[in-house]
């Protein structure tokens, strides 16, 4: 039934309602009755409360933490800010050090036994020790998202690096193409899918690193919010903190996804259309000019 | 339909016509001489001439293409282009590869404008050019094409027209259309042979089959493996332009015996 539905599509204009709508309206259905199960199941006694609150209740406190309190606001501000700071130095430093590296014979072997060392290493274990360098405030947070965000976008620049096509090296070589050059217009553009591919691991990282990291020890931050409400078994909240933490993740898995596909454009098919006509729109200006 | 295989008497080359590439012992050893890819080459391709170089896999084609290109150095003897000692890459040759080797982020008249970007700024006139060869290679309704969005052998054309857009008068092709199915590569073989005669180019031709090697060609020279070396170069003497069924012609067919005898003497 569902390989039907999703192979065929209404007729537009057809009666009913699309298929898009249809399985929305499914899906709340599903939820619905999931959410109403679980509300009778704690007021019929048979969930604990204390574990598992009532949906309403989360509601409820949802309502209370954003709209009356206000205080989660400044949390959740806080643990985007570790985590954006977090991500770009480690990205940055990620991508820059891989190019060097890959640039570099000399450097590449000399640098290879170190790296190797450090990914061996449980990145969540040295947050401990940075956290004793850096202290309890901000530093420590964004160092630790940092090294968290460091390997992905390295490691899969580097191999960008390295792993250039041999015969279009050899074409930019025979047009006399300088380093520069070769590097420019072939090489990282030739690697941005895999440094994409990077980036959006080290994302989907960053974020677990920030808990992680407010967890072991921080006063501000949605880990510590969620660390408190817990330790008070104020479930309720706790629930509404790992929701919140929910659309947050999914909110920038959806981002990064994004911008994948717009970065790297020539590999969706309907994005490479429409840059094609842009820039056939743009030539023809420039020629008519 | 059959006049086309009448032999003709041959001026251009036999009449002193300028030498453009000329070798002299020239070899190539790799790995400080353990594999010799190369040896004692000697040839001199005249102004304008189409040559193929046909022979087994590993005899040093794509070897002795690469040292004309100035992209590897010859270990011993003599290799000039243009009376000049090459010694690295040089603006008056290009070079196309069995794939196309587009760059997947640009357009086809991107691709094409490559080879003036990395010397100037493209000018107004450098687009027209660009254009105007897409048109020439039949590409010109898929300027704006990525090369995800083209065929293989369209790819191939775009890097064509890439090739041309160098303005080098020396091309090296490498198994260009090798990739490619029978139909295709048989299409594209005759394109080329009529865009190259238009813009009146020397080429270098390396394929594997022997039928393609002569029917496209002023020359054909033979080579055969361990080590690398030239052993022949036959004279094509059929008239151009060329129609495809010369290729069913005894004259042309006793040409692709006698190639293939010289290969199977070695
Ligand atoms: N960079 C290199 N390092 C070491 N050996 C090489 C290198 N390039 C080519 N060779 C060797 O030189 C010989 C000739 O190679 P070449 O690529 O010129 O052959 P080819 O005639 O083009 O073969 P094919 O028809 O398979 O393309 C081979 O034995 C090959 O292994
Ligand atoms: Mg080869």
């Amino acid at each position: 039934m569902a390989v039907s539905e999703s192979a065929i599509s209404t007729p537009p204009g057809g009666r009913g309602l699309s298929l898009t709508s249809k399985r929305i309206l499914r899906h709340l259905a599903i939820l619905a009755t999931l959410l109403i199960v679980w509300e009778l199941s704690t007021r019929l006694g048979l969930l604990d409360e204390l574990t598992f609150p009532r949906p309403v209740a989360i509601v409820q406190s949802m309502y209370e933490l954003y709209l009356v309190q206000g205080s989660i606001w400044w949390h959740l501000f806080i643990t985007i800010a570790e985590v954006l700071a977090g991500f770009a130095a480690g990205s940055a430093l990620g991508i820059g050090l891989a190019i060097i590296v890959g640039l570099n014979p000399l450097v590449r072997r000399f640098l290879k036994p170190y790296v190797i060392v450090l990914e061996a290493t449980p990145r969540i274990a040295v947050a401990p020790l940075l956290i004793a360098a850096l202290g309890f405030g901000w530093s420590s947070k964004v160092a630790i998202i940092t090294l968290v965000c460091f390997f992905a976008p390295f490691v899969n620049t580097l191999s960008g690096m390295l792993n250039v096509n041999e015969e279009a090296h050899q074409l930019f070589r025979s047009l006399g193409a300088n380093k520069r050059q070769i590097f420019m217009k072939l090489m990282l553009p030739d690697a941005t899918p895999i440094i994409m591919a990077g980036l959006r691991l080290a994302m989907a990282s960053a974020l677990s690193g920030a808990l992680v990291a407010e967890f072991i020890s921080a006063n501000e931050g949605m880990g510590v919010l969620l660390k408190r409400y817990t330790a008070s078994l104020n479930m309720a909240s706790s629930f509404a903190c790992l929701l919140s933490l929910t659309a947050l993740g999914f909110l920038i898995f959806r981002t990064m996804e994004a911008i994948d596909n717009r970065v790297v454009f020539w590999r969706k098919d309907e994005r490479a259309a429409t840059v094609g006509r842009r820039r056939a729109a743009a030539w023809h200006r420039k020629m008519g000019a | 339909m059959n006049a086309v295989a009448r032999p003709v008497e041959r001026e251009e080359t036999s009449a002193g016509a300028e030498t453009v590439i000329s070798g002299r012992n020239v070899g190539k050893t790799f790995g400080n001489g353990a594999v010799v890819a190369l040896e004692d080459a000697n040839f001199d391709i005249p102004k304008g001439a189409f040559v193929s170089l046909v022979g087994p896999s590993g005899c040093g084609k794509s070897t002795l293409l690469r040292l004309v290109a100035g992209l590897i150095e010859r270990s011993s003897g003599s290799l000039t282009v243009h009376g000049k000692e090459i010694d690295g890459p040089h603006e008056d040759v290009g070079m196309m590869f069995q794939r196309a080797t587009l760059l997947d982020w640009r357009t086809s008249v991107e691709n094409v404008l490559l080879p003036t970007e990395i010397h100037r700024k493209p000018t107004k006139a450098d687009r027209q050019r660009a254009i105007e060869l897409l048109t020439m290679v039949g590409l010109k309704d898929f300027a704006f094409s990525f090369p995800a969005q083209l065929s293989g052998g369209m790819q191939q054309r775009v890097a064509l027209a890439r090739l041309l857009q160098t303005g080098a008068d020396i091309l090296l092709l490498d198994e260009p259309f090798g990739a490619l199915d029978e139909f295709t590569r048989e299409r594209l073989n005759l394109e080329l042979m009529r865009i190259v005669g238009e813009v009146g180019a020397t080429t270098l031709f390396v394929t594997h089959n022997i039928g393609e090697a002569i029917f496209l060609a002023d020359k054909v020279m033979v080579m055969t493996p361990r080590p690398g070396r030239l052993a022949h170069v036959v004279d094509v003497p059929f008239a151009r332009p060329r129609e495809l069924d010369l290729q069913q012609t005894p004259e042309f067919n006793a040409m692709v015996a006698q190639v293939r005898d010289i290969l199977g003497e070695h």
